[in-house]
């Protein structure tokens, strides 16, 4: 068991290709892996804010619709027969809003700045919901064509649900990729500083508001590049992707798998989106018995489940660096001293 | 692990539950082929819960009589219902679910132009047909129709058109529209205008409100400085409730007559007879109709033998919709989408309130209108409106092939 942590650990990007290259077969469905993977990149994004920055947004939905909606118009509206252009304008879009977005929120801290993310997702809630030209308002951007994707020169077809699947695997196991590298930069090493304690980060000589800034714009392409997929994935873009619900459902998965937790995210989607799959063709009462079990893991397990596993003695060293045991599940940064 | 043993156990429940139930439900038909399977995703939870639970009951009943007379082509016809949560994004996951895990020959549902939308975008791709039953202007226009789409509700449009031409004919001529700031509410303001503009009315004012909006009384003070003779309150769900209620207590309507273009039973009772107290509405079906057309009267009173309680109308819209399928699969001798959607065009039909027909070009269905009124003194918790007005079925209500599209 440890070896095969230790071996995890060294080789996150190849492990993580290797489950999910086998996942679709082992869920009910491969619609269902290829939502896995699309929300587990959204909340590995929201991760990067929260669980390594320390900063908890709950207007993620923000950037999640910025690159839906940016795919999605591209690919329906402007007539664009390029997926990765789609994509990249959806992403770009989202970075765009996460600079801005991220630039107006950084002024405040703790509560202040969430519920300043908070508004500025609600605002953009509601201006997709009244330029209806634009986004099909209330009724959702309909008509994303599932085009052929160009690889290395090949037009490949993603029409079935598993070929649909790899793509999304290639493109979020890149951005898993890239986000391990910047994690593992010395601006990786930064952002985990100003968690720990940003005042000694900023005696440090780290310009911290422009850390946190960079970070946000990290944090809103991942974000972005999930909407994006999403918005090929189901074809729609419904309004309610920008809605609030939304950042609540983001930060439950990254909470349930575990925040600051590498592949967390990804374990914390897996087993929302597994459980919402399984139990609501049982009971109308769903929500009722998955909001039971993220309590019970706040209250007993707040390191989440993937925190809770590489946390276990015989699995050291799974997810990189041990953290300190008495660290608390709110990130410091956001703890305390909010200067209105 | 103590999680996981529990999450074990609920599953493990839920499916025993599952099993009890659906065996008891299911009726004895002992058929040696694969079931029809048929999907049904509405929003059994969210705020039209109610009206969904009514989908549900009546497509369980179409499905139960086919079944007890033998099935369509000998084979059985199972109904898997799926909750889409009144959310688009859900609505597009679930019908992806049983396109490609349940392998359904065919799906109905929705109850909002943006699920419908959604799981019309699935339906299409997968060349499913689809039976939407609920209101949206866009499913039968092009580009968002497609020939595997069929809308057994009505519309914003007919609706408008419907209830805004009885309303100018019996109520007055100066309108006032108060509309919920969205697709259905912005749809339903265009056509009374248009139906005002036809018929020599005048709208003298419409003014938006947001979407769950729960104080109305500034819009109100507007409202009486023009005098209308109608005031029109194009919204749905608890918006129609809240405006409803504010206005009566507001006094609005001792100077003017009071229309919801969609009227809704369950709002009215839960408003009760005071509060709704000479307000009129559209609707498509009530079960009083029942006393002048035997089909609707067997459809009330099967549904009431059932489930102890009457049919409302988007009960009739899912109970319609499914045995409107079901016996063009029987009429087409097979499941195979190219058949059963010739043997739905132009096919015309009585399954619970008179004669209705899908027009070739765009699917819709054509259907009675029927124009109610509140009632005062309700004897019965179901005695909830008198029906004051029909509207027959037309295609001047709709908008041309050619409008739609449709060239």
């Amino acid at each position: 068991m440890g070896r095969v942590g230790a071996l995890i650990a060294r080789h996150p990007i190849p492990a993580f290709f290797v489950v999910f290259a086998v996942f679709p077969f082992v869920v009910p469905y491969k619609a269902l892996a290829t939502q896995v993977l699309i929300y587990g990149l959204f909340a590995l994004g929201f991760n990067l804010l929260y669980g390594y920055t320390g900063l908890l947004s709950f207007g993620h939905a923000a950037f999640f619709g910025l690159g839906a909606y940016g795919t999605g118009v591209t690919l329906a509206r402007l007539g664009v027969t390029s997926v990765w252009a789609g994509l990249a304008a959806g992403l770009v879009l989202a970075a765009a809003g996460g600079a801005l977005i991220g630039y107006l929120c950084l002024r405040r801290r703790g509560i202040y700045f969430a519920m300043l993310s908070l508004a500025f997702a609600q605002l953009l809630y509601f201006v997709g919901f009244h330029l209806s030209w634009i986004t099909g308002g209330d009724d959702g951007l309909r008509g994303i064509p599932v085009l052929p994707v160009g690889l290395a020169g090949v037009r490949v077809s993603i029409e079935t649900p598993l070929a649909f699947y790899y793509f999304v695997l290639v493109v979020v196991g890149a951005a898993v990729a890239v986000l391990k590298r910047i994690l593992d930069s010395p601006f990786g090493a930064v952002l985990q500083a100003i968690r720990e304690n940003t005042d000694r980060a900023a005696a440090c000589g780290y310009d911290v508001t422009r850390v946190k800034l960079l970070s946000f714009v990290f944090s809103g392409a991942f974000a972005g590049l999930a909407g994006g997929l999403n918005a090929l994935y189901l074809q729609v873009v419904p309004i309610d992707t920008l809605y609030w619900t939304t950042s609540g459902q983001v930060v439950m998965m990254a909470l349930l798998g575990g925040a600051g937790t590498f592949f967390g995210p990804f374990v914390g989607a897996g087993v929302f989106l597994i459980l919402e799959d399984v139990l609501s063709v049982f009971t109308e009462s769903w929500p009722l018995v998955v909001g039971a079990i993220f309590m019970a893991f706040v209250r007993f397990l707040p390191r989440g489940i993937w925190g809770t596993v590489v946390g276990l003695e015989i699995m050291g060293g799974l997810d990189g660096p041990p953290k300190p045991p008495e660290r608390s599940h709110t990130p410091r940064g956001t703890r305390g001293v909010a200067r209105p | 692990m103590k999680a996981i043993t529990r999450r074990t156990f609920l599953r493990a429940g839920g499916l025993a539950t599952a099993a009890v139930v659906l065996d008891t439900a299911a009726p004895r038909v002992t058929l040696g082929q694969a079931p029809i399977k048929v999907g049904f995703p509405v929003p059994l939870t969210g705020p039209y819960g109610a009206e969904a639970a009514d989908q549900q009951a009546a497509a369980t009943l179409a499905v139960e009589e086919i079944n007890g007379r033998g099935g369509v082509l000998g084979r059985k016809v199972e109904l898997l219902v799926r909750d889409d949560q009144l959310k688009p994004g859900v609505g597009a996951q679930r019908t992806k679910e049983l396109l490609e895990n349940e392998k359904v020959d065919f799906v109905i549902g929705g109850l909002s132009a943006a699920v419908q939308m959604a799981i019309n975008e699935q339906t299409k791709k997968a060349k499913v047909i689809y039976v939407s039953i609920s209101q949206s202007n866009e499913i039968t226009a092009r580009p968002d129709w497609s020939p595997y789409t069929f809308h057994e509700a009505i519309n914003p449009f007919i609706t408008s058109h419907v209830v805004g031409s009885w309303a100018i004919q019996n109520l007055g001529k100066r309108i006032y529209v108060l509309y919920a700031d969205y697709a259905f509410g912005q749809q339903l303001r265009d056509g009374i205008k248009l139906v005002a503009e036809k018929s020599g009315a005048t709208v003298l004012g419409a003014d938006p409100h947001p979407l769950g909006a729960t104080d109305y009384s500034a819009l109100f003070p507007r409202v009486q400085a023009a005098k209308p003779d109608v005031l029109v309150l194009a919204n749905f769900g608890k918006d129609q409730l809240n405006s409803v209620k504010q206005a009566a207590s507001f006094g609005l309507k001792s100077q003017m007559k009071l229309v919801c273009p969609v009227f809704l039973g369950t709002m009215r009772r839960e408003g009760g007879p005071t509060v709704f107290d000479g307000v009129y509405g559209g609707t498509t079906f009530y079960w009083e109709i029942g006393e002048k057309i035997p089909t609707a009267k067997r459809f009330a009173d099967a549904f009431r033998k059932k489930y102890d309680r009457p049919p409302y109308d988007y009960a009739g819209y899912a109970y319609s919709g499914t045995r409107l399928l079901l016996e063009a699969v029987q009429r087409a001798k097979t499941t195979e989408a190219d058949k059963v959607i010739a043997a739905l065009e132009g096919h015309t039909y009585d399954y619970y309130k008179g004669k209705q027909w899908i027009r070739k070009c765009d699917h819709q269905s054509f259907q009675d209108v029927y124009v109610l009124k509140s009632k005062k003194d309700q004897k019965a918790e179901h005695d909830i409106f008198d029906v004051v007005g029909r509207v027959e079925a037309s295609e001047k209500f709709e908008r041309s092939c050619k409008d739609l599209g449709h060239a």
